[in-house]
């Protein structure tokens, strides 16, 4: 080894062979993220001969610190003297690939991916191709399983003799004695075939698919759902029907013994349908929708609900209404509540397909029941998603036949789902109108305020606010100021604080009449609550009420304005209700005994900005 | 340093700016704990400085005013302790009392006790953190705190960091003089709350002693002192709460330290109360947990909640497994 003595260059190298060697994993780790400084004062030369052939030889050490040297040689290019030496990185990361944990091999291989790009057709044909075909024939199968995932790259640059040669020893790896390679071959051959055209496709791939598909392995069967997408989007969809054995095989993974491989056709159904013939969707693909509806797995029922409106789009909608509607809507009682949440999201996405009459003789019954599902998740999903409906059958009849579930809902155990209801309430509203709305919804509106959960009031006045937009300031005035100036004499003091709360929120969509006649005389009696939250909070939404105050003109809102795209002339009135009614009580706050308070109440006055200003 | 920005309004016409500046790292420290990143080690070194400033001038029963809502056990389920801010408000909107155990066991020991820290220096009033069991060196060695620390920063400083502070952490909180809290429970040492302000408290919490029982012992049903399971404090009957109470004027004693399925249950003829706020504690035991609100008047109500919705962590309920393993 390199003495330091000898020679002051070689220090550098020295004492990464040290930390290299070094018994600390974390001194070895750091070393080796450090590789591309002690490269870059070595020159690409010294480290070409020296560096290189060292790091060849490390392969023994823990897998952290080899995975990270498989990653960072994915970026070594520049430090070897640029793509022309690009090659010689490739014999440390040929090594790195056949390490027994699968962490480094994936990084080796992604990087060796990454250099293989850089390359030239040359370094490809006497290099690159050679060490993959090394690969494939080692003894070892975690060399073999490397293998796979290194066929794309050199692929596109090779020579069609050298392009065949791949070819054939892809099939080698696709009949190898290992699942653990014929997986990975697998797993990889979709994207393998990608990079063929589809004469090759249909002589060799199919062939290499059928071989797979028909695996004693279920992990194996499993990972031919993506390469028969692949394949079958290679092929014209017209040519489809001469290949007789793709749709065999179709078939046979639709009814596949083992629920893993049933799995992956429902996960990925609706892409199986686009990539397939017209004919063989109808004749083939919906009755074996059917069939996974019914599955006896819940996690394939899962799968296949999440499939629904996907693969609905694609068939007609008689065939809909006629063959798969009934085994749907059994899904709504179905004894997995996973799969009913997965029902849940889906559903929805039925009724713009459906359109209007059928949405409400299917598809209200089943949201109706699932409104009442034991599982809040499913309850969740259904009120999230009913704005889809809604564009359908119009809000006048989605909201009188579900009005009674979801005021039922508003009062659920779970606070989310009293926040999703919150959530659709404007909506609601503005459909509804004024009257209905006070008749049904308001008294509702007005209890969230009192929530004993902080999240539910706090959505509770930011639906307010929204509502006021909806009926305008006029009724505001009278339908929920009151309430909410009325929360300010609560004993509790977390509930007075959404009096202030709601302020700062409401304050765009108030007049200028609203904030002096209602909203200040609150405050100044607040503002010497006896608990100091309060009293900051006072200041809080004093701050918010400066800020209006400014702008506000003396007819109409902040909020008007801004839709309006106007910008008024901030009434006179509103500086002296800044100056009579807001500084005077927060100069008082800010001589509180509260540190919080004098804090809070002299940012709302402004002066923190000033001193932040003034200070050095 | 306490910062109090206008504290000598008469001999100081205008507060310093650099205070302004300390008060901004602050919050922003607290937005991106709130955010779950984790503070550099430098920034914990400061953060538990300042701290050190603040906790060690509070008393073994530290006087609490109402209202504060009451919390137990976190142990480092992070998100769990931001769905508590959610269901009874942010801090310092809210004020806060925590009863120890913030780390060990969850998968964010680090952001839980930084983010609790971190806020005690802000808004040193309107929140008290107390010492638990688990705020100890031996203990966090054990249970999960030393490992994380080694595995988030790489080295243990910033686990000496955190010890060191939690050994001045006050025992016990005193709200409004009649309800008393703290982690574990009674000590046979101990018959009033005056003999609590004379421990000397800032130390690794010994094996056995006064200090070692408030921390570890548990209400039981059978009378008079009991040996506990645990090996460290002592189980307490029926008659010892009630002469405790009696003998201080409290109305009742809040502690942690039990895992209890509805998140609170009450002993003792509500002598005394048990406020658990890890819900599916260890991400397994399918319990809820519980704060108790009380109030100005002190009225208290307890609220119940479940776990926070959350990805990448461990989950109760069977997922859709991962095929490719």
């Amino acid at each position: 080894m390199e003495g330091q003595g000898e020679n002051d260059e070689l220090y550098p190298i020295a004492v990464l062979i040290d930390e290299l060697k070094h018994d600390d994993v974390l001194l070895r780790l750091n070393a080796i993220h450090r590789l591309s400084t002690i490269a870059l004062a070595l020159g690409p030369e010294r480290t070409r001969e020296e560096l290189i052939p060292f790091l060849d030889d490390s392969v023994e050490d823990e897998d952290e610190v080899l995975t990270a040297l498989s990653e960072e040689l994915g970026n070594f290019i520049e430090y070897v003297g640029g793509p022309e030496y690009g090659h010689v990185l490739l014999s440390p990361l040929e090594n790195l690939a056949a390490i027994e944990e699968p962490l480094v091999r994936e990084k080796a291989v992604e990087s060796l991916n990454k250099i293989g790009e850089q390359l030239s057709e040359k370094q490809i044909e006497e290099n690159f191709i050679p060490m993959v075909l090394r690969l494939s024939k080692a003894d070892w199968f975690t060399s073999k399983v490397s293998a796979t995932g290194l066929y794309c790259v050199p692929y596109r640059k090779a020579s069609p003799s050298s392009q065949q040669t791949l070819r054939q020893y892809y099939g080698g790896l696709v009949h190898d004695d290992t699942p653990m390679v014929r997986r990975q071959s697998g797993n990889n051959l979709a994207k393998f075939i990608k990079e063929l055209n589809t004469q090759i496709v249909i002589e060799e791939m199919i062939p290499l698919f059928q071989h797979l598909a028909t695996d004693e392995q279920d992990s194996v069967r499993l990972l031919t759902v993506d390469v028969l997408i692949s394949i079958a989007e290679e092929i014209p969809k017209e040519q489809q029907p001469s290949h007789g054995v793709l749709l065999t095989s179709l078939r046979n993974l639709f009814e596949d013994k083992s629920w893993r491989v049933r799995y992956m056709v429902a996960d990925r159904y609706e892409k199986i349908a686009k990539a397939v013939h017209e004919e063989v969707v109808t004749r083939d693909m919906v009755p074996s929708f059917v069939k996974l509806l019914k599955d006896t797995e819940a996690e394939v029922r899962t799968a296949i609900a999440g499939q629904i409106p996907g693969f609905c789009n694609l068939i007609d909608r008689d065939t809909l209404l006629n063959e798969i509607m009934t085994s749907v809507e059994d899904l709504v009682s179905d004894p997995s509540q996973h799969v009913r949440a997965a029902l849940g999201t889906q559903i929805s996405g039925l009724a713009p397909i459906l359109g209007k009459e059928e949405t409400i003789a299917h598809l209200l019954p089943m949201f109706l029941q699932m409104l009442k599902d034991e599982f809040p998740d499913v309850r969740l999903h259904i009120i999230s998603k009913l704005e889809l409906v809604n564009k359908v059958i119009g809000i006048d009849l989605l909201s009188q036949s579900l009005l009674p579930a979801i005021v039922q809902l508003a009062e659920d155990k779970q606070w989310r789902v009293r926040l999703a209801i919150i959530e659709y309430i404007p909506l609601l509203a503005s459909q509804l109108g004024v009257k209905f709305f006070d008749e049904q919804l308001s008294e509702l509106c007005m209890g969230w305020l009192g929530d004993t959960v902080f999240s539910i009031r706090e959505a509770a006045t930011q639906n307010l606010r929204k509502l006021t937009e909806v009926f305008g300031v006029d009724w505001a005035k009278g339908s929920i100021i009151p309430k909410v100036m009325g929360m300010g004499q609560h004993t509790n003091y977390l509930y007075r604080m959404t009096t202030c709360f709601a302020i700062s929120t409401l304050a765009p969509v108030v007049s200028l009449d609203i904030i002096e006649n209602s909203i200040l005389p609150i405050l100044d009696r607040l503002v010497s609550d006896e608990i100091p939250n309060i009293r900051f909070n006072v200041a809080k939404s004093y701050a918010v009420l400066i800020d209006t105050l400014r702008r506000l003109p003396t007819e109409g809102t902040l909020t008007d304005l801004e839709k309006a795209g106007k910008t008024a002339t901030p009434s006179p009135r509103g500086q002296d209700l800044i100056q009579q009614r807001i500084l005077p009580s927060l100069e008082k706050l800010q001589e509180d005994e509260d540190v919080d308070v004098r804090y809070f109440a002299t940012t709302a006055a402004g002066g923190h900005e000033e001193v932040m200003q003034t200070s050095p | 340093m306490i910062v109090d920005i206008t504290s000598r309004p008469d001999n100081q016409s205008k507060p310093r700016g650099s205070d302004y500046q300390h008060i901004r790292n602050l919050d922003a420290l607290i937005d991106q704990l709130s955010n779950c990143i984790t503070l550099s080690e430098d920034d914990i070194e400061r953060l538990c400085d300042q701290a050190r400033e603040v906790v060690q001038d509070e008393s073994n029963v530290q006087p609490v005013s109402s209202p504060v809502t009451v919390c137990g056990d976190i142990h480092g389920q992070y998100h769990d302790l931001i769905e508590l801010f959610r269901i009874s408000g942010p801090c310092p909107d809210t004020n806060y009392l925590f009863m120890g155990d913030y780390v060990d066991r969850g998968y964010h020991s680090v952001e839980s006790v930084s983010l609790l820290v971190a806020l005690k220096v802000r808004y040193p009033k309107r929140i008290t953190i107390l010492r638990g069991n688990h705020e100890s060196r031996q203990i966090t060695q054990v249970y999960g705190f030393y490992d994380e620390c080694l595995r988030k920063y790489g080295n243990a400083r910033v686990w000496t960091l955190f010890t060191d502070l939690f050994d001045y952490l006050p025992l016990t909180a005193l709200i409004d003089n009649r309800i008393f809290c703290l982690h574990g429970g009674l000590s046979p040492s101990i018959d009033t709350l005056d003999h609590v302000r004379k421990v000397d408290r800032v130390h690794e919490p010994p094996h056995e002693g006064p200090m070692c029982d408030l921390l570890w012992s548990d209400p039981d049903d059978r009378y008079g002192w009991g040996i506990s399971p645990r090996g460290a404090g002592y189980t307490f009957g029926k008659d010892i709460s009630d002469a405790f109470n009696h003998n201080n004027g409290l109305s009742l004693i809040a502690r942690a330290h039990q895992m209890v399925m509805d998140g609170y249950l009450w002993s003792h003829d509500r002598n005394v109360v048990t406020v658990f706020s890890a819900p599916n504690y260890c991400y397994r035991c399918g319990n809820l947990a519980a704060i108790l609100e009380v109030d100005e008047k002190l009225n208290y109500q307890f609220i119940q909640f479940d776990p926070s919705p959350r990805t990448g962590e461990p989950t109760m309920h069977r997922r859709t497994p991962d095929y490719f393993l």
